[in-house]
């Protein structure tokens, strides 16, 4: 009888310990999902190819993605996130940034994105788009564990993607004080 | 377009008095007003550019850039000298100061002049006469690969042979400059150029005859049956129709019909029908089709 009593406290500690990791998971996972990055486009200016509504959802899904795995190969310093997400100078320039990091011991953080796109021009066959995104996120930088900065920034970004086999990469990814 | 924070300051935590917190704050505040960043207004990719600091001591730099991240030790009061390689890249740059707290500014980096042109053109074969079938796209870009935003006219010229050439200039928008055409009206080469400055970009687009039109057909009975080709197969325009355009033949002998698919071959589609007794042969290419063909028994 006392080794029963015994089980069923072990048993009930189980259980809250399960309940609480439950929680601590769903937590975290609601965490995650509202830390992903936030995509909108409009896309009732480009020209002169109007761009489906199929060719929009494709976009912001691969935006969003190259966005996320952007801000995890600068956080990890690791170029591998990159693969198929950049192509050519974007590529590049985003593969220097994480070896140069490595280097210097600094680490980068795009948290909290948000990115509102405006397709300004869908070429006529359909091989390239331009698009104007104000993004919005908290900027960090990280030295030894340290955070030497961190801020509220909304940058203004003109972007070249291009169709791939199967997704939309982007090739030019440029800051610019204003459009 | 730059701004300055203490990052030390806002995480600071208050945990005694609400006056000391707010001196102790202050005086960060103060310490980082010391040692500020006065960041370039006006700095161009691929060129130099200083950083000015005020101030005594020694301090650690970060500059953080699109493609750069790199720290170093300075003596506060002095410049900090950027290389025209450290800035190559166009775009928003967060240059950090840090002594016991740190002080950051942003500046944007813009791209120099334009040095390469990229030019898509498509499609790579337009069969002719057809309206806004070839277009024509260019980006400038500068020396480091930096999308020239800044207007600027790119002149499209289009040669093809027999006619005379046609151009128009085109001003860039946000770093694009587009045109679209028609096909002419002869098969052959036409050769597409865009040019921005001393910068040329040449494309070819080969022009193909169209779809075949009035196509007439002749035969004669032979000893393995009958033989029929066309005439030289022609678009609309005039122009030779490419090897390898199907022509369908079609023979009917009463109450049986039977088909066979012929290429052109330099000009002419033939095939040889198998009929005995009188048949009517028809050809038809694409919408086109030709005209009939009625051939007696065989003796």
């Amino acid at each position: 009888m006392k080794t029963d009593f015994r089980y069923m406290e072990h048993h009930s500690q189980v259980r809250v310990i399960a309940t609480i990791v439950l929680v601590l998971l769903s937590s975290s996972a609601l965490f995650a999902a509202d830390n992903s990055p936030q995509v909108t486009l409009d896309a009732s200016k480009a020209g002169p190819r109007s761009v489906e509504v199929l060719t929009q959802r494709a976009i912001v899904r691969d935006y969003k993605f190259a966005w996320t795995n952007l801000d995890a190969a600068l956080e990890s310093n690791s170029a591998s996130p990159l693969n198929g997400l950049f192509a050519g100078t974007a590529n590049d320039w985003l593969r220097q940034a994480v070896s140069s990091q490595q280097r210097s011991g600094i680490i980068s953080r795009y948290l909290n994105q948000r990115h509102k796109l405006d397709a300004i021009f869908y070429a006529p066959a359909g091989d390239v788009i331009e698009l104007h995104d104000t993004a919005e996120y908290d900027f960090e930088i990280h030295d030894g564990g340290k955070t030497i900065h961190n801020d509220h920034a909304i940058v203004h970004y003109v972007v070249l993607m291009t169709p791939g086999a199967d997704r939309w990469v982007v090739r030019q990814l440029q800051a610019v004080p204003q459009f | 377009m730059s701004s300055s924070i203490n990052t030390a300051c806002k995480s600071h935590k208050v945990h005694g008095a609400l006056v000391a917190g707010v001196f102790i704050c202050l005086a960060m505040v103060a310490v980082a007003q010391e040692a500020p960043l006065h960041v370039p207004s006006n700095a161009v990719a691929g060129q130099a550019a200083s950083i000015a600091t005020t101030g005594g001591g020694s301090a650690t730099f970060y500059l953080v850039g699109p493609s750069i991240s790199f720290k170093q030790d300075v003596e506060l009061g002095q410049n900090i000298d950027l290389t025209a390689k450290e800035l190559q890249t166009s775009g928003d740059y967060v240059a950090v100061l840090c002594t016991g707290t740190c002080s950051s500014a942003r500046f944007f980096v813009v791209p120099g002049k334009a040095a390469a042109l990229t030019f898509l053109v498509h499609p790579s074969r337009a069969p002719v006469g057809l309206n806004d079938v070839i277009n024509g796209v260019a980006f400038p870009f500068d020396q480091f690969h930096n999308l020239v935003l800044a207007p600027a006219t790119v002149q499209f010229e289009l040669t093809a042979k027999g006619s005379a050439p046609t151009s128009r200039r085109v001003q860039t928008h946000d770093g694009i400059a587009w045109f679209r055409t028609s096909s002419g009206k002869s098969a052959g080469a036409l050769q597409i150029s865009a040019s921005l400055s001393d910068l040329v970009a040449r494309r070819v687009v080969q022009q193909v005859a169209s779809d075949p039109c009035n196509l007439r057909i002749k035969g004669q009975r032979t000893a393995k049956g009958i033989l029929v080709e066309t005439e030289p197969v022609r678009d609309c325009s005039g122009n030779p129709v490419p090897d390898g355009t199907i022509v369908t033949f079609t023979a009917k002998d009463g109450h049986e019909v039977s088909f066979v698919d012929a290429p052109v071959k330099q000009d002419i589609a033939r095939a040889t029908m198998v009929a005995k007794g009188p048949v009517v042969v028809s050809a038809a290419s694409g919408v086109a089709t030709g005209n009939e063909l009625r051939l007696g028994g065989k003796e």
